[in-house]
């Protein structure tokens, strides 16, 4: 597959705050997951490949523009659609005042062009019924649909979606992750996530960061793979483990390394990530 | 129907070439003869005819302008420059009624002070008015959008200055019709006008080091602190309203404009500091 974002030793600090140390990944078509515990540094990598805050040091392309020099900012930004963790709204616009607003930022001067946009990305996000409502009047999963048509304005090459479904009702994360599926087709897509179920349905890929440092790049069955033979149930909660919770059956589940005799079970993309956090979830959080 | 639309005349309707009063007679004929709408559609270009119901539907879709908007673009602003001012939030009613109030007031006391040799409250506070108003027209702490604007390929520091003048044009808008209302006074209440200047563009020239936050209120509380010295220094008018201090006010223009050139691509990332940076 070609690579079309690479990004090489990618540091930042917030003080003392190590976010990013040496990051190096390479993305493709499709859709990437980012996986990670809250401070692994996934927001921070994002908004760095966002163009939005500049990394202390190492480099990365988007599209074979590199944004070191602000002409190469902005070619990186004009292939760029970005949905951050929280997307501010002017209240007061309705859904299309939004995105037309979105997408003049965007460089669509022309009125005609522009509103044809709109009313696209709109409907691409299943909102044209809605588009004159006030956006404070929306649900947040419609709130959440508009920041992600204003994030396709433009059709960008690389879109960045920072934990889009975080706050959504399970119907919600459904319809959203249907149409992060969509946006995935023929584009590059990097999506922040805490949700492993997010990464089995929607990604191709997957980057497991922790302590600002990428711990896996893979597919998901290559992360899924990782805890072969490092999951069994038990009766009740194995000390030995490094995880165990009682399962809808009532059985515990267990990943680690397990006792002889042990009842393995197969594992799924959770065991995976939590087999590759191994004692990073606690140095992430100390 | 006892007649109906010239052929030729139907092809210039259809190329929208026909002119008043035809035009009317066949608007008005079309619109009930099945004939004469047929001969219209055979000879209309079909691509032509999509996109002028494109452009309906595109009409349709507009979004209304609010009252800042639609003044904007009547008085000839460009319709995507008046949106992306439309979404200034010190362009909204609210604190341009905030300002008028206070300038009300401020012009009310000055006025009752009729012994005063300069209207010095008024010129005290005008100047900080438009570096309020600057200040709180763009940055992570005031503009909701602001993410999404510092990663749009339209330059932030020229997103920037779209705002500012236009938060300029309205703040020494209103300075000016005070300065109206203080007639006694002559030209020496308008002896706010460079300090004004000074201190919005030093404001913002200091944006990039200090963030949009500590900036202008730094310096805001310097042009305070300096009054209130300047005041127990010596009485009457205080030295930024005499000529020399217009004068040094005028200095400070020039060298904060120039900075502020100079550090424009600083307002183009969001800083790294926690505070966050314009």
């Amino acid at each position: 597959m070609t690579t079309t974002v690479s990004a090489a030793g990618l540091s930042l600090r917030y003080g003392s705050t190590r976010a990013l140390d040496a990051v190096s990944l390479r993305l493709s078509e499709g859709v990437t997951g980012l996986l990670g515990p809250n401070g692994a540094g996934k927001t921070t990598l994002l908004k760095v490949l966002a163009t939005a805050q500049p990394a202390d040091s190492g480099t990365f392309t988007v599209l074979d523009h590199d944004p070191s020099t602000t002409g190469g900012r902005q070619e990186v930004r004009r292939v760029l659609g970005y949905l951050p963790q929280t997307p501010g709204f002017h209240p007061d616009f309705t859904a299309f005042e939004f995105v037309d607003y979105v997408a003049i930022l965007k460089e669509l001067t022309d009125r005609e062009g522009r509103h044809r946009e709109v009313r696209r990305v709109l409907a691409e996000v299943d909102l044209s019924d809605v588009r004159g409502k006030r956006i404070k009047k929306l649900s947040g999963g419609m709130r959440q649909r508009v920041a992600l048509a204003a994030a396709l304005v433009g059709d960008p090459g690389f879109l960045v979606l920072d934990e889009p479904t975080v706050g959504l009702d399970p119907e919600q994360r459904m319809r959203f992750r249907e149409l992060i599926a969509r946006a995935g087709e023929g584009r590059t897509v990097l999506l922040s996530t805490h949700q492993t179920e997010d990464v089995a349905m929607l990604c191709n890929q997957v980057v497991v960061m922790a302590g600002g440092i990428v711990r896996f790049e893979g597919t998901p069955a290559e992360l899924t793979a990782r805890a072969a033979g490092r999951v069994w149930s038990s009766a009740e909660r194995d000390p030995g483990a490094m995880a165990g919770w009682r399962t809808g059956l009532g059985v515990f589940r267990n990943v680690g390394d397990p006792p002889a005799g042990a009842e393995l079970v197969e594992p799924t993309l959770e065991d995976g990530y939590l087999i590759t956090l191994d004692g990073m979830v606690a140095e992430v959080t100390a | 129907m006892t007649w109906h639309v010239a052929e030729d005349d139907v092809r210039a309707y259809a190329r929208g070439e026909l002119a008043p009063p035809v035009l009317w007679s066949a608007d008005t004929h079309i619109a009930k003869c099945a004939d004469c709408r047929a001969l219209l559609a055979s000879v209309t270009d079909p691509v032509a005819l999509d996109a002028g119901w494109e452009r309906l539907d595109a009409e349709l879709d507009a979004p209304k302008r609010g009252l800042v908007e639609s003044l904007l673009v009547r008085i000839g602003v460009a319709d995507h420059t008046a949106r992306l001012l439309a979404a200034t939030p010190v362009l909204r009613r609210s604190w341009l009624g905030a300002v008028v109030a206070l300038l009300v007031m401020t012009v009310f006391v000055t006025n009752s002070l009729k012994h005063a040799e300069s209207p010095s409250l008024f010129l005290g506070l005008a100047p900080l008015l438009p570096l309020a108003g600057v200040a709180l027209s763009y940055g992570p702490k005031f503009d909701p959008t602001y993410e999404m604007t510092v990663v749009s390929p339209l330059h932030g520091f020229r997103l920037l200055m779209i705002r500012t003048v236009a938060v300029l044009v309205a703040g020494l808008g209103l300075n000016g019709l005070a300065t109206l209302a203080m007639p006694d006074y002559g030209l020496r209440a308008l002896a706010w006008l460079l300090p004004a200047l000074a201190l919005t563009t030093t404001g913002l020239a200091l944006t990039p080091r200090l963030g949009p936050v500590l900036a202008p209120s730094l310096v805001g509380g310097g042009w305070v602190a300096f009054l209130l010295v300047a005041h127990n220094l010596h009485g009457g008018t205080l030295a930024p309203f005499t000529p020399a201090g217009q004068g040094v006010a005028a200095v400070v223009v020039a060298l904060t404009g120039g900075l502020l050139y100079l550090v424009r691509d600083r307002f183009d990332t969001r800083s790294a500091h926690p505070w966050g940076a314009a």
